[in-house]
């Protein structure tokens, strides 16, 4: 302190910033914990379950909740919570890895659209709008369908219908940040087109990437469960909570616990990820946030 | 050194420039001066070749590089070889992501430097500006607005450049700290023999800092005159009221204080 008291009195930086290091520093350590307990429940599941998720067992078929059963068995015999435990890898993990690459396509879309003049601009905005005509579900169900039933083709699917959001949002984001004082400097210093995008504008972007792409995430489950409930998505016999939806639906007035613990399971997944996405906005955009002025 | 002929500058139709000359000689400093939307900012943006402005003539010799000289328009990319622009809002013009000494190091963007050199080159330059080397791995967040300002003029300091341009520099300080800035700005300037071209409203300022002064009003030059003349027996009548108007505040008291400044910064 003694330097900069010396040369600069009065004249004292603004300290906001501190209490948003310890909200964002809480938020890390909550989502750790949260992350944590759940690696936990979901490995000591794998390990400890003694039952497979695919071999049928017709002898004990549709039985309820028991001690061995958590969350009983469905129409073959399988125990639900272990196919819950599988479905939750190709739920939560395929929708990771679509909203990923829808991701990184509208981000490399978005920012040649903001940066590269009008041209690219129009065009580039003028096929993401085309994209953006047909509703995302029935999009998605027509390519699948065209392509036929099968898990890759549910991810191409999902990943054509789901870049626009963020090439909308990196555009937007890079017109304005093309013209900020910082980067009309780097511009002015002589730095190249993708140094400045690569040190200037993606860092910049980042924070509001990262709460779209959460939202993306839960909606990319929502979408995957909802086209395997159709038959588009994760085929039988492999556990996917929507498919496990679809085979319990014949059941639903014998046999509710077939349908209703994979529902739940879709229902806490999207919300944990959302309620992670708003906490994140909150500390990003909020009052405190990283871009308020 | 520099030279400008008759620059314009029409946006949608709109005059914001129009046949503006000026010339500036090595180690001097200009001052603009002017009300808002006179075409100051304006004038910076086509001087840097931000803004497309046509000119008979825009010649710049830089004591050491080759000339540029350009007839007619800007040619090639925005940036006019051999000067630095340090800007009003310093917080803004550095990147909110990017510690200080790389902002600064980034002025030295395409030089072959090896990193030992950049590193102290870094150092140099906020020794120069008065900062302590630590600095350096500072973000703007956790930085004044004065020491911010500071930085902008390290990292237009390091590239060694012949002309520094200043958009209000000093407007969004404290004026405790406007002083210091200051000091420091005049200090480099005796150092390493740069020029300068102020943009400002404060006739206080410019009274103390300018050689040469030029007026703006709606684009046009108002007046174009030593600063002596100028504050002693001004062009026109515009500027005799831009003068009073000024001491009737009590601005143009700042010029004897910033004269001992200077005194003290030459010493």
């Amino acid at each position: 302190m003694s330097i900069a008291a010396e040369n600069l009195a009065g004249d004292q930086p603004d300290l906001r910033s501190k209490g948003h290091v310890a909200d964002v520093s809480r938020f890390v350590r909550n989502l750790a914990a949260g992350l944590l307990v759940l690696g936990i429940v979901v490995t000591g599941g794998f390990l400890f379950t003694p039952y497979d998720p695919i071999t049928p067992d017709f002898l004990d078929r549709l039985a309820g909740p028991s001690a061995e059963h958590w969350f009983g068995t469905d129409q073959l015999g399988r125990d639900v919570a272990t196919r819950i435990l599988y479905g939750g890898l190709w739920s939560i993990g395929l929708a990771l890895l679509i909203t990923t690459f829808g991701a990184l396509v509208g981000v490399i879309v978005g920012l040649a659209a903001g940066h590269f003049g009008r041209l690219a601009d129009m065009s580039l905005m003028r096929v993401t709008d085309s994209f953006f005509a047909f509703p995302e579900l029935i999009a998605a169900v027509t390519i699948a369908g065209v392509l036929g039933p099968s898990t890759t083709n549910m991810v191409l699917a999902l990943i054509l219908v789901s870049w626009m959001k963020f090439a909308r949002l990196v555009r937007s984001l890079a017109i304005s940040l093309a013209h900020r004082d910082f980067v009309v400097q780097a511009r002015l210093n002589g730095l190249p087109s993708w140094l400045i995008l690569w040190r200037h504008i993606l860092p910049n972007i980042g924070p509001s990437l990262l709460v779209l792409w959460t939202n993306a995430w839960s909606r990319s489950i929502l979408s995957i469960s909802g086209l395997s409930f159709l038959g588009f998505g994760v085929q039988p016999p492999h556990a996917e909570w929507g498919a496990m939806l679809l085979d319990g639906k014949s059941y639903m007035q014998t046999a509710p616990h077939v349908m209703i613990f994979p529902g739940l399971a879709i229902l806490l997944a999207v919300l944990s990820i959302n309620l992670i996405g708003d906490r994140l906005r909150d500390l990003i955009a909020g009052p405190n946030g990283l871009f308020s002025d | 050194m520099l030279n400008v002929k008759d620059l314009q500058l029409h946006l949608d139709g709109a005059v914001i420039l129009d046949k503006l000359s000026f010339r500036l000689e090595s180690g001097k400093t200009l001052c603009v001066i002017g009300e808002s939307g006179s075409g100051k900012t304006s004038l910076l943006r086509s001087l840097q070749g931000l803004a497309p402005a046509r000119f008979e003539e825009l010649c710049f010799e830089p004591r050491s590089g080759s000339p540029v000289r350009y007839r007619a328009g800007w040619k090639g990319r925005p940036g006019l070889p051999g000067s630095r622009w340090v800007m009003q809002d310093p917080i803004a013009a550095l990147s909110p992501r990017q510690k200080l000494g790389v902002s600064i190091a980034e002025s030295l963007h395409g030089r072959n430097i090896a990193r030992q050199d950049m590193n102290k080159a870094v150092v140099d330059a906020l020794q120069d500006v008065d900062l302590p080397a630590h600095f350096a791995s500072r973000r703007p967040s956790e930085v004044s607005m004065g020491q911010a300002q500071r930085a902008c003029l390290a990292r237009a300091l390091i590239a060694r450049p012949d002309l520094i341009f200043f958009d209000e520099p000093l407007s969004a300080l404290d004026a405790i700290v406007q002083k210091q800035v200051a000091l420091t700005m005049s200090r480099i300037q005796r150092r390493y023999g740069i020029s300068y071209v102020i943009v400002t409203h404060d006739l206080g300022f410019a009274a103390a800092y300018a050689d040469w002064v030029l007026v703006l009003r709606r684009g046009r030059v108002e007046a174009s005159q030593a600063a002596s003349n100028f504050f002693n027996a001004p062009d026109s009548a515009y500027c005799k009221e831009l003068i009073e108007a000024a001491e009737a505040l009590g601005e143009l008291d700042t010029r004897t204080s910033a004269d001992v400044g200077r005194a003290e910064a030459t010493a």
